[in-house]
């Protein structure tokens, strides 16, 4: 199945810090929770891995990442990644167009596209999920990837992030994932507005 | 001659025809001691479990069996290339078309069978299955059956490339199967281009699952030995197994046994032949051991035996009194990527031409087209004939319509369009006699029994108030009993049944049949027909189905062919042995024949009342003094070729409110009336109508077998799926009517679909029904509380 | 895989068993007790095919792993039967055509086996509400419900209310 999603993050650092470091792929990687670089294959092919923890289950999906573009004009990237988890009974892709803008106050946002495909028995049983799931992972990654630029810079903003990049999971939590959707519905029940965080 | 109390009394005690006799198979089933297909060990018995595909479309770049080799306890894995040699990795479908075994290079549909892995423990078996590694190259799937036949569409089937027919005729794009038509297409759109009044709706009857509680699996034996293949497997048609098993394997016929105790429901699931069987078979032919093979229940719902997926576009003409002129129905069906439909071979839309249903339709023209998705094979008739729950529901459907559209009472219209009485036997204007029916009583009764009228009084006022109160009919008429063997074969072989009846020495009896029940307690009712004929006390009557070594040839039980056609023969089987039996006792009381009544369970010579011989007497006399120029013994075989189908009828009622809130269902009342025929046993028919109501009621407010873009199947556990609990499942009300079938020995039409066939359109008409005053024609199943919500919001009614 | 012993009491009788920790309660009682009365009809504990009687409790053994029964007190279908006689539920199931395929019988007799213990007078909605863990697709449940007052009457009428094994 199939999830798109367009969504803006404020990033409190300059378009030009922010576009230098979405062009390092492996840090930008890096930025997908749980997902890991582990070897790069030619100038746009990438091998990695996400390993996804639900409850005391670790499964790790194996992939790979294409740089399908570079355009520093617009500051946008087109990576394209795929994998299938190691039993072979799903698989994803996922087509992100992720571009730098800068913004009235000196500062920039995030703009990231994502086309998100499911199969197999992810497909089967998470599916009724997968949009709110989506959300939840694109907001991880503009999180993660805000805390990566801002701690390239100096002063105790930069610090603060840096130890916010230091410990971020080392893997997506599928439990805290589906806690967090839980509380923003219950939230929206109430007319609360989901937490940005 | 009037009967005395005391041969009444004689009669009672046989507990024959008509009485509500207690199931002779629940001893076993309530003590634990049924024997389903699971429970069955046989010494060195191994166990089979399917690597399956997770993608719809994708071609198999490689299979690595070596990890699941070195798993210890695993003995072999058996992928498409290991089933080439024998030529089994192709099998023959019940509708014309090759279905793959394991797929042969490229898989069609989501979790199609791509190899087994044979091992010495079940949970050895599953972990092997982890370990198969399978690379796929996936492939654009195409889920929706209308994107089927575009020009630029992926080829689902390369199999038939440059085939231009599988079966039905002409094929129009590499994706179509048939074209199907029947009626005068000219005279239809004649009628169309000139009526006051036309009706035109596009209605679904999604795709559904039978869904029975155990779920299918066999048990394969061949003993290399004397070259015996036995096979224990849940099947409702054990002989027509068989017989594809020794066409795809070549063992002669009379060396395959297939065995079916207990079956835990089929509901349809439970007729076709499936890859997982035939992968077992295989594994045991090759290992020389009994080989186990049990689905999952996301692989029964996944891959075997789904119904419907009929997109229908349904056309009236009538004049502006509501008289029906002409019909028109066209059909895209949505075939998963093999043709495996169950159907007979000259009728692969099934018997969809009932569409006319219980109504006077001058002149009608129907049209199917099938074609192929990434969507898996198997179309069953899901607690009908084939095609014929498609049918009803559309014309019960259109017929609301056409009263809405006219301002028109929905059971006043009913009432202007039935086929009287004195029509019958009636010839539809699509080719079917039906063979009695009597609609307008039946009708009025339910309307009497719910107070109809004061029904609409409470509607209007509610409406007034801005409630949702709907009231659903349906007067179906139904198609069962395939079928006469000059219009109806599957694979060649006629549709006829059979029985064959050993009376003992001592006065007993066993039975055999070539029907198969599933719970629908033939050991019980069968035994109450021979009862009857014969005089001998049903508790004294064996019967036994399922052993295709023990039982004479027949098609299994399906589309409710077992009271049609299996009782037939039981009967006729019967009459023969009575007609023996008449020659020896004429021959023991010294009389002609013509000078002998049968009473309950003698013959006695006429006006001599002491003169008799009880059928025990014959019975014995069979064995030791026949009449000169006789054969001993007290048997006969019958094989009943129907010389028509037979048409049960129904008139139900339901009455539901909608919350405004939620969007939520509630049944507040259903009353079903049917009429089967000649009744046998009232307790059981109850029983079959409780249980096909409740299957209607899961296909019209929650089941569903969906799937993505991508050909993902959204939900293929019982967490999705809906399978009424008691609480959903409303209180069912009762009725009938008594209109015999005369060309049936015993009257009798056969009445476990019926329910199911006529009350989906039942609650659907009462869903629309509470919305129809806001202009809704129609919404398509399920009517789940989410769905309706919505479509509560788009009207503007949602509170 | 290393196996562990297990000991419980199944329908009365003290029973030991050599299990691999991950096996389900229901594969034990059916493979190796041979007690094929419970069944097995979905993975996701739904159907409650499985439902037998622990420790006082009605539970689908399709939930459990057979070394969670060490000790317990375990009741099939095939206990129900106390000295030869069928318990009430069971006539009940029979006279009132409360089966049709009997699949799901075992597990929907030690339902209402341990919901009668729990409420011996059930009204209609409470045996519906007290059933809806265990599906049936032939019966529709009309019967079963019939079923279950019928023999609540019984057992409140003679004071019949315990299997053999309980």
């Amino acid at each position: 199945m199939k999830v798109k999603l367009e969504k803006t993050y404020p990033v409190a650092a300059s378009a030009d810090a922010a576009w230098k470091f979405l062009q390092d792929i492996k840090s930008v990687a890096s930025c997908m929770p749980g997902a890991e670089i582990t070897e790069q294959s030619d100038e746009t092919h990438f091998k990695g891995m996400v390993k996804i923890k639900i409850g005391p289950a670790v499964a790790s999906f194996k992939g790979e990442i294409e740089v399908q573009g570079i355009d520093a004009e617009k500051r946008e990237l087109i990576l394209l990644g795929k994998g299938a988890d190691s039993k072979g009974s799903s698989s994803a892709s996922m087509l992100l167009t992720a571009s730098i803008r800068e913004t009235e106050n000196g500062q920039c946002e995030l703009i990231g596209r994502s086309e998100v495909t499911v199969n197999g028995k992810m497909a089967n049983f998470g599916g009724r999920m997968m949009d709110a799931i989506s959300e939840r992972i694109l907001q991880q990654f503009a999180d993660n990837f805000a805390n990566n630029v801002i701690a390239m810079g100096e002063g105790s903003d930069a610090e603060a992030a840096a130890v916010k990049v230091a410990e971020a999971p080392k893997e997506l939590n599928g439990i805290a994932i589906i806690w967090q959707l839980v509380t923003d519905f219950m939230n929206k029940l109430f007319g609360r507005e989901p937490k940005s965080s | 001659m009037a009967a005395t109390a005391e041969s009444l009394e004689r009669k009672e005690k046989l507990q024959g025809i008509g009485c509500s006799r207690k199931r002779k198979e629940d001893p076993r089933f309530i003590q634990g001691k049924g024997i389903y297909v699971d429970d069955v060990k046989l010494p060195g018995m191994v166990y089979g479990a399917l690597v399956r595909s997770p993608h719809a479309h994708a071609r198999i770049k490689s299979i690595n069996k070596e990890k699941a080799l070195a798993l210890p306890g695993v003995i072999t894995v058996l992928t498409a290339d290991d089933l080439k040699p024998l030529n089994l990795h192709w099998m023959p479908t019940l509708g014309s078309d090759v279905q793959a075994v394991l797929a042969d290079e490229k898989v069609g549909f989501q979790l199609q069978e791509v190899a087994m892995v044979i091992a010495e423990e079940r949970y050895i078996a599953a972990d092997g299955v982890d370990l198969v590694e399978v690379e796929y190259e996936e492939l654009p799937a195409i889920t929706d059956p209308h994107k089927s036949m575009d020009p630029d569409a992926p080829i689902i089937r390369e199999d038939l490339v440059g085939k231009d027919e599988v079966g039905h005729g002409k094929r129009l794009h590499d994706n179509h199967i048939f074209t199907w038509e029947a009626g005068d297409k000219d005279s239809t759109d004649a009628v169309f281009d000139k009526a006051e009044v036309t009706i035109k709706e596009e209605i679904l009857n999604p795709r559904v699952h039978p869904c029975p509680i155990e779920t299918c699996g066999c048990v394969a034996s061949f003993d290399k030995i004397n070259g015996h293949l036995t096979v224990h497997m849940t099947t409702q048609n054990s002989h027509l197994v068989r017989t594809v098993l020794a066409m795809l394997s070549g063992i002669p016929e009379s060396k395959i046994r297939v065995i079916t105790n207990d079956i835990g429901g089929g509901f349809g699931n439970k007729v076709p032949i499936y890859p997982g069987y035939v992968v077992a078979i295989v594994a045991s032919i090759v290992l020389g051991r009994p080989v186990k093979w049990i689905e999952s229940r996301i692989e029964n719902l996944s891959t075997t035996g789904f119904a419907r997926d009929y997109h229908g576009t349904a056309e009236l003409a009538a004049d502006k009194e509501g008289h029906i002129q002409a019909l028109r129905f066209n059909v895209l069906a949505d075939h998963g990527a093999f043709n495996a439909h169950v159907s007979a071979t000259k009728w692969p839309a099934g018997l969809f031409s009932i569409c006319t249903g219980s109504y006077d339709i001058p002149t009608a023209y129907v049209k199917v087209d099938a074609v192929f998705t990434n969507k898996a094979p198997g179309g069953v008739a899901y607690r009908c004939s084939l095609r014929v729950t498609e049918a009803v529901y559309l014309i019960e459907r259109m017929i609301d319509i056409l009263a809405q559209k006219l301002n028109i009472d929905k059971a006043e219209i009913r009432r202007r369009n039935f086929i009287q009485a004195d029509q019958f036997p009636y010839n539809t204007s699509l080719g079917w006699t039906l063979d009695s029916g009597n609609y307008g009583p039946a009708l009025d009764k339910v309307l009497k029994a719910v107070d109809y009228e004061g029904l609409r009084k409470e509607q209007a006022e509610k409406r007034a108030k801005g409630e949702l109160m709907g009231i659903g009919i349906s007067t179906f008429t139904e198609i069962v009993g395939a079928g006469p063997t000059k219009a109806c074969d599957i694979l060649g072989i006629g549709l006829f049944d059979s029985c064959e009846i050993r009376v003992n020495p001592t006065g007993s009896a066993i039975a055999r049949m070539g029907t198969q029940s599933q719970g629908q307690g033939h050991e019980t009712t069968y035994a109450q027909i021979i009862a009857t004929e014969l005089g001998i006390p049903s508790d004294e009557i064996q019967v036994e189905e399922g052993d295709t070594d023990k039982a004479p040839y027949g098609a299994g039980t399906w589309g409710s062919r077992t009271t049609p056609v299996g009782a037939a023969a039981v009967t006729k089987a019967a009459r023969k042995i009575r007609d023996k039996a008449r020659k020896i006792a004429a021959h023991l009381l010294e009389v002609s024949e013509d000078d002998l009544e049968w009473d309950v369970d003698q013959f006695r010579v006429k006006g001599v009342p002491d003169q008799v011989k009880t059928m025990k007497e014959i019975a014995m006399a069979a064995y030791s003094n026949v009449p000169e120029g006789m054969e001993n013994g007290l048997e006969a075989v019958d094989y009943y070729d129907p010389p028509n189908f037979t048409f049960p009828f129904g008139a139900y009622v339901c009455v539901i409110d909608i919350d405004p809130q939620t969007g939520e269902i509630k049944v507040r009342r259903f009353y079903a009336l049917d009429d089967c025929g000649t009744r046998i046993n009232d307790m059981i028919i109850e029983g079959q109508i409780h249980g096909g109501l409740t299957e209607a009621f899961a296909v019209s407010m929650g089941q569903l077998i969906d799937f993505d873009e991508e050909g993902n199947l959204l939900g293929n556990s019982l967490m999705d799926y809906f399978v009424p609990t008691a609480v959903e499942t409303p209180h069912w009300e009762t009725d009938y009517t008594v209109t015999p079938s005369p060309h049936h020995p015993l009257g009798a039409k056969g009445v476990a679909e019926s329910p199911h066939v006529g009350g989906i359109p039942c609650f659907s008409n009462a869903v629309i029904d509470a919305l129809s005053h806001l202009g809704v024609t129609h919404v398509d199943m399920p009517h789940t509380a989410a769905r309706i919500w919505k479509k509560l919001h788009e009207l503007g009614v949602a509170k | 895989m290393s196996k562990t012993q297990v000991n419980f009491i199944l329908n009365g009788q003290p029973v030991e068993v050599l299990v691999e920790p991950r096996e389900l309660l229901i594969h034990v009682l059916r493979e190796q007790l041979l007690q094929t009365g419970s069944h097995i009809g979905c993975e996701t504990s739904h159907c409650g095919a499985c439902t037998v009687d622990f420790n006082g409790e009605s539970v689908k053994s399709c939930t459990l792993f057979a070394v969670q029964a060490q000790d317990a007190k375990v009741i099939t279908v095939e206990g129900l039967v106390s000295n030869g006689e069928l318990h009430p539920l069971q006539q009940a199931f029979m006279d009132e055509h409360g089966l049709q395929c009997g699949y799901c019988t075992p597990g929907m007799l030690m339902r209402s086996y341990r919901l009668l213990q729990e409420n011996p007078d059930p009204t209609e909605a409470e045996i519906r509400q007290g059933i809806s863990g265990n599906l049936c697709r032939c019966t529709g449940y009309q019967n079963i419900i019939k079923s279950i007052q019928k023999a609540a009457a019984v057992i409140n009428e003679s004071g019949h209310d315990e299997a053999k094994s309980a």
